[in-house]
């Protein structure tokens, strides 16, 4: 611990550090400790909802945020201003159409919006989701394969031995799940699932159990002394 | 451009890459894939549920890797709607409502009714919902994505409460996901627990699977083309091409054994030039 966060708490930081420490204590206990007859857990739940109504809010938060920079941005014509008013146009329409017909809807049975304006905005809905928004996501993410083959290249080179160890097995996992491999002979999907089995499940037991570990101290950490802006 | 520059251009292995992933999905051609055990261990854990049995389906991705989880949602789901039990849907990610009703559409429903065989809950907002529902849906879940309140349904009023689902299932891209299932369902409820996970995460899975802790685990866009065929041999009626995983498979092993060559050659070109330099020594 540094001597800056040696100093003394404010009276404010050490009523907030009691409420985090009491909150958190509590539902750590309520998960490892069932009290017979006493409804814990539906307190702890209704800490949750707490949390997602704070969440919600700074989600609020953050499109006030986007829209007050964005609409500067066009109001100021800024060099990107036609890219942001792209970005509100798209954010608001879609919130607006999700809201009216959408599996997200808020009146799915037209209670209160017109059964037309449903029928309209139904399609474009779709159309937008399903024909634009899934297809530029898919297309992304499906980029990842030409920049992993081209890393691979480069990077993936037996330079000392682990290295060619891990080589070795990142190839003989990658020959057994391709699925003509099988053909060419069986015994690659064996060797795929012995590696996934043993090697790779005992280091990711040890990255497993390190990161608990890890978390768990530093929650201890946290609900002992909060470093309030020191 | 030399010869080297050439070699070492990422725009040529792009090229060769289009090439092995185009020309394979245009030509339609079917590979034949057999079940690796993670994936038989779903399917026969489907297959011996007792009749009207209660399946959790959650769709934890978003749309970025529909491509990988869809075709494995597709055909699992399809697998549930061909047995005699009684399917809710709920989804951890905010995209999970929209991709059910896709599946849906894209499945044969085998005249189930909504409401009395299937329903769709919609999304979970919190780990609050997810605790919550395992002891009393309605109070979580008021209405389901359709606007029906929940206590109408006869689903619902069959099954009050999650924790009497015989398994839950999750289609996983991240957090929130597998996880949370493990901790609240499966860990304090003993309730199986199924994956469905694109390749990428499934290496951090396996230590779940190997315990037990997971029934069985879909790996990749491969897994749901195994589904496909052992589903196909046992359902006649489910064509192979369904999911479109199994037209997938000849551009994933081209693919593959692409990127494998490339390493190798990759490899070969590495340890030449290391010896030029230890000879130059």
């Amino acid at each position: 611990m540094t001597s800056k966060e040696k100093q003394k708490m404010t009276k404010a930081e050490i009523i907030l550090q009691v409420i985090i420490f009491s909150l958190g204590f509590f539902y750590a206990f309520v998960y490892y400790v069932r009290v017979p007859g006493v409804a814990l857990q539906s307190a702890a739940d209704q800490l949750f909802t707490y949390l997602t109504s704070i969440l919600t809010a700074a989600f609020a938060i953050g499109i006030i945020n986007l829209t007050r920079v964005h609409a500067n941005n066009v109001k100021n014509r800024r060099p990107i201003w036609k890219y942001s008013l792209i970005l509100l146009v798209s954010m608001y329409f879609m919130a607006v159409a999700s809201v009216i017909a959408s599996p997200f809807s808020l009146d799915p049975q037209s209670s209160v919006i017109p059964g037309a304006v449903y029928a309209v905005f139904f399609p474009i809905w779709q159309f937008l989701y399903y024909d634009i928004l899934v297809s530029i996501n898919a297309t992304l993410f499906s980029l990842l394969a030409f920049f992993i083959a081209s890393a691979a290249y480069r990077a993936f080179k037996a330079r000392s031995l682990e290295t060619s160890i891990l080589l070795a097995a990142g190839l003989l996992v990658m020959i057994g799940q391709a699925p003509i491999s099988n053909s060419v002979w069986p015994g690659f999907g064996d060797v795929r699932d012995w590696i996934m089995a043993f090697p790779n499940t005992a280091g990711q037991r040890g990255i497993l159990i390190g990161t608990a570990l890890g978390i768990l101290a530093f929650s201890v950490r946290r609900l002992i002394r909060y470093p309030w802006g020191r | 451009m030399n010869k080297k520059a050439l070699a070492s251009d990422p725009r040529l292995i792009y090229v060769l890459l289009v090439l092995v992933i185009v020309v394979p999905i245009l030509s339609h051609a079917v590979l034949p894939v057999p079940a690796t055990a993670p994936t038989r261990a779903v399917y026969d854990f489907i297959e011996n549920l007792p009749l009207n049995s209660l399946v959790v389906v959650s769709l934890d991705y978003s749309t970025s890797t529909v491509p990988e989880l869809q075709p494995q949602a597709t055909i699992v789901i399809q697998h549930l709607f061909l047995r005699a039990l009684k399917v809710l849907f709920v989804a951890q990610w905010t995209d999970g409502p929209a991709l059910t009703d896709a599946v849906l559409d894209a499945i044969d429903k085998e005249n189930k009714a909504y409401g009395t065989d299937y329903a769709t809950l919609g999304y979970i907002p919190n780990t609050a919902t997810l605790i919550g529902m395992t002891a009393d849906i309605q109070s979580f879940f008021p209405v389901d994505t359709r606007g029906n309140p929940t206590k109408n349904l006869p689903i619902i009023q069959e099954f009050p409460a999650a924790r009497e689902a015989a398994l839950v299932i999750t289609f996983v891209a991240g957090e929130p996901g597998l996880s949370l299932y493990l901790q609240y369902w499966q860990s304090r409820l003993n309730m199986p627990v199924a994956a469905g996970s694109v390749a990428a995460l499934a290496p951090g899975y396996m230590p779940f699977y190997n315990s037990g802790q997971v029934v069985g685990i879909l790996i990749s866009i491969r897994a749901a083309a195994e589904y496909e065929f052992i589903e196909h041999a046992q359902y006649s009626q489910v064509p192979i091409g369904l999911s479109g995983a199994a037209s997938a498979m000849v551009s994933q092993s081209t693919s593959h054994l692409l990127i494998v060559v490339m390493i190798i050659v990759g490899n070969v070109a590495y340890l030449v030039n290391r010896r030029k330099k230890e000879a130059a020594k």
